[in-house]
């Protein structure tokens, strides 16, 4: 999928997709504050739903990716689906903080109360912190094939859980708006304009996480090969005595 | 068939080397199961330092909750059930852990990761003693809580209470017994369980606690009928996922 770029560089494709996810971002924001229409009941607040729910969105697919690059490891153990599922992990890390943020940001105005125990709120919060601790563990485990295995199970068990941390949140309660777009056929209740500028957005969104992602990779590839290089060399002369730490 | 089955079982049972034959069968991982429950209950029963620990330190937090939440009865009586699965879950990560720490001390717990058993048996085993464990802690604790907190219990309480702790504790202790594996030898275990488990465990909380609420006060076994299916969803996809994944965390 990605050259092995041995001299460190950049590669010229992840130049070019990251130009062209800024650019998409930047017209994906243009859209959202200037082009689109304000809503009929929120008025301009509803210009914080283009950020809002396309960050959301990365944030489950990327913990779904990075289980699954888990997964992978765990069938056939290469060290490069860890670093895979890692990338997948920092992306899912941070898309959800900002979901958080973007829904506190959202829920002030509207609901005039920064937190809500609303379920999806709720959900992302309890997300964060079932992301954290998998990074506390990674943390804790030198030796890297067992800490690619814990943490390919650990992802595997935030992504179950996620099902039922939204049902359990959805029925404490819920004041979050209602879905405008439902995946099970029932359609769309949302002006086709603001559908557009919201889908423009969702693409910016994912254009960002595959860059970062991607990026994320080729660092994560460069510090596996130096560190294999470093452990050949201890092998040849153990005498150093030195602990190699793969990070 | 009977007269071949025998002396492996046997085999199995004294944790001795497994006959060349190597065909496991069911009845004999459903003995190593019962095997590794018998030795955790047994070690709990007999040292009792952590049973007697866990029960008063549920029983302390009931107290320390009764104190904080102050002296009136409306508001003791809302947060009856809640205070009760707080407590049992504090209870729970102590004893979960302590559970496989013992076996860490010693060094027993790499002896049973020895045997040639599925390690997934070796959860089951452990599962169950937690379990059961967990389930007798909160037959002693529930009474107390709702002494305690001077809590009316409705009509259908005798079935729903008991219906709740077996099927919440069960979820809890799927939870517990396989973080509590996984943490077994890092850093910091004791406070990283409850980091890891919490968030995972939400649900549990959540639906043990509205189903007692269910009948507090009232009697409705509709709703807690309803929280109660979302506890053993939980149990059952969380008992496949964790006993097919148990082999991962603890292989060394």
């Amino acid at each position: 999928m990605i050259d092995s770029s041995r001299d460190g560089k950049r590669p010229l494709w992840l130049n070019l997709l990251g130009l062209a996810s800024l650019a998409l971002f930047g017209v994906g924001a243009y859209l959202a504050l200037f082009a689109s229409p304000p809503d009929v009941n929120q008025g301009d607040l509803i210009r914080i739903m283009y950020a809002h729910v396309p960050v959301a969105w990365i944030g489950f697919v990327a913990v779904g990716v990075s289980a699954v690059w888990g997964m992978l490891y765990l069938w056939r153990s290469r060290p490069i689906d860890d670093v895979r599922a890692v990338a997948n992990a920092d992306a899912a890390l941070l898309f959800s903080l900002l979901t958080v943020v973007g829904g506190m940001t959202y829920s002030k105005p509207t609901l005039n109360t920064f937190w809500t125990w609303d379920a999806k709120l709720t959900l992302t919060a309890l997300m964060v912190a079932l992301l954290v601790g998998y990074y506390i563990v990674r943390g804790l485990i030198e030796e890297p094939q067992r800490r690619a295995r814990v943490s390919a199970v650990i992802m595997i068990v935030v992504l179950a859980s996620l099902p039922f941390n939204y049902l359990a949140a959805e029925w404490f309660r819920t004041l979050h708006p209602a879905k405008s777009v439902n995946l099970d056929g029932s359609g769309v209740t949302m002006a086709p304009e603001m559908l557009r500028v919201l889908l423009i957005n969702v693409v910016a969104a994912g254009l960002v996480f595959v860059y970062f992602v991607s990026e994320r990779v080729r660092v994560g590839k460069l510090a596996l090969s130096s560190a294999r290089e470093r452990s050949g060399f201890e092998a040849a002369a153990p005498a150093t005595g030195e602990v190699v730490r793969v990070r | 068939m009977s007269a071949l089955r025998e002396p492996r079982a046997d085999l199995a049972r004294e944790g001795g080397p497994r006959g060349e034959g190597a065909s496991r069968n069911e009845a004999s991982e459903l003995r190593v199961v019962l095997a590794v429950a018998r030795k955790d209950l047994l070690q709990e029963l007999r040292s009792r330092a952590a049973t007697v620990a866990t029960l008063f330190f549920s029983a302390v937090t009931l107290v320390m909750m009764g104190f904080a939440l102050g002296r009136e009865q409306a508001v003791l009586n809302l947060a009856a059930p809640g205070v009760l699965w707080v407590a049992l879950a504090f209870a729970g990560v102590i004893s979960a852990a302590q559970n496989f720490q013992s076996d860490l001390e010693e060094g027993a717990f790499e002896q049973l990761l020895l045997y040639p058993v599925p390690r997934a048996a070796i959860f089951l085993g452990k599962l169950l003693a937690n379990w059961l464990y967990l389930t007798a802690l909160g037959a002693l604790v529930a009474p107390v809580a709702f002494v305690l907190f001077g809590v009316e219990l409705g009509a259908a309480a005798w079935y729903v209470v008991p219906a709740t702790l077996l099927l919440g504790t069960f979820g809890f202790a799927v939870i517990a017994t396989f973080y509590a594996g996984l943490t077994a030898n890092l850093q910091a275990r004791e406070a990283l369980l409850p980091v890891l488990m919490f968030p995972v465990i939400v649900p549990v909380m959540l639906g043990a606690v509205r189903a007692t609420e269910a009948v507090v006060g009232r009697s409705d076994a509709a709703l807690a009928g309803g929280w109660l299916q979302l506890l053993g969803g939980f149990g059952l996809v969380y008992f496949v996922v964790c006993s097919a994944l148990f082999h991962f965390v603890v292989d060394e």
